[in-house]
């Protein structure tokens, strides 16, 4: 019986030690990247994978019980609402960046498309800076 | 849980306590970056962060201490953290559209 103890305590650990890593990651890519929505990319990383890693190696350690159970429900819980929260908080960058230094740029869904004559030009305002430039060729007309 | 069995019990503190430690400490750059952030959603994201830090945390002890309803507390605090997201994008939208419409009635 020590044996699956053990078993069980090395899987448990590895999970936990596999979120940590995880977070890690994202206090990096949060550190490094340079614009709110690159960083946003990092820290959703760690609302669902790095949470989801560390709670399943808690439920691999704690055993089949009612408290496994609510710790999946957050994880699930999470899976919904981390995209949602992401999606407002982008939002809410773009509605009150007023610069616009050249990180991103916005495709306008109601208007017409003129992809039929040439090339459906972005409304791109060129701030320098880099960044958007490489995303901004497309392949052909 | 270790179910004396001789060095398990020890290995299960030392891992929570180590997990504990590294999450503590990524807290305090969580705060970090939300000083420093220079855009508002700089700082509603580095909050978002600790949210789900402090849930992998209380987790952690329901565990460690075997509270069972410490579990409970992790779902409300994740629905709180939601909450809190959405109403603070809320407010601070309607805070830039007033403060437009200001601008444009003072222009005139």
């Amino acid at each position: 019986m020590a044996v699956i103890e053990w078993i069980r305590f090395l899987f448990g650990a590895l999970f936990l030690l596999c979120g940590l890593v995880i977070f890690c990651i994202e206090m990096v890519g949060v550190f490094r990247f340079r614009y709110v929505l690159n960083r946003m990319h990092a820290a959703a990383m760690g609302d669902t994978l790095g949470i989801a890693s560390s709670l399943i190696g808690l439920m691999l350690i704690n055993g089949w019980n009612f408290t496994s159970l609510k710790l999946f429900c957050v994880i699930v819980f999470l899976w919904f609402s981390s995209p949602t929260s992401s999606h407002l908080i982008a939002r809410l960058e773009v509605a009150t960046d007023e610069k616009r230094s050249g990180h991103y740029s916005v495709f306008r869904l109601d208007e017409p498309d003129k992809r039929g004559k040439k090339e459906a030009e972005p409304v791109y305002e060129a701030g320098g800076s880099g960044g958007g430039n490489g995303m901004n060729k497309r392949a052909g007309s | 849980m270790g179910k004396g069995i001789p060095g398990l019990d020890q290995a299960y503190h030392v891992l929570f306590t180590v997990v504990l430690v590294v999450l503590a400490v990524m807290i305090i750059l969580c705060l970090i970056r939300a000083i420093i952030g220079p855009r508002i959603a700089d700082r509603i994201v580095a909050t978002n962060m600790m949210g789900t830090i402090v849930m992998v945390i209380i987790a952690t002890l329901a565990i460690m201490m075997k509270e069972g309803y410490l579990a409970d507390i992790c779902i409300i605090y994740a629905m709180i953290s939601f909450l809190a997201v959405i109403v603070l994008t809320k407010v601070y939208m309607g805070v830039y559209r007033e403060k437009k419409e200001e601008e444009s009635d003072g222009g005139h």
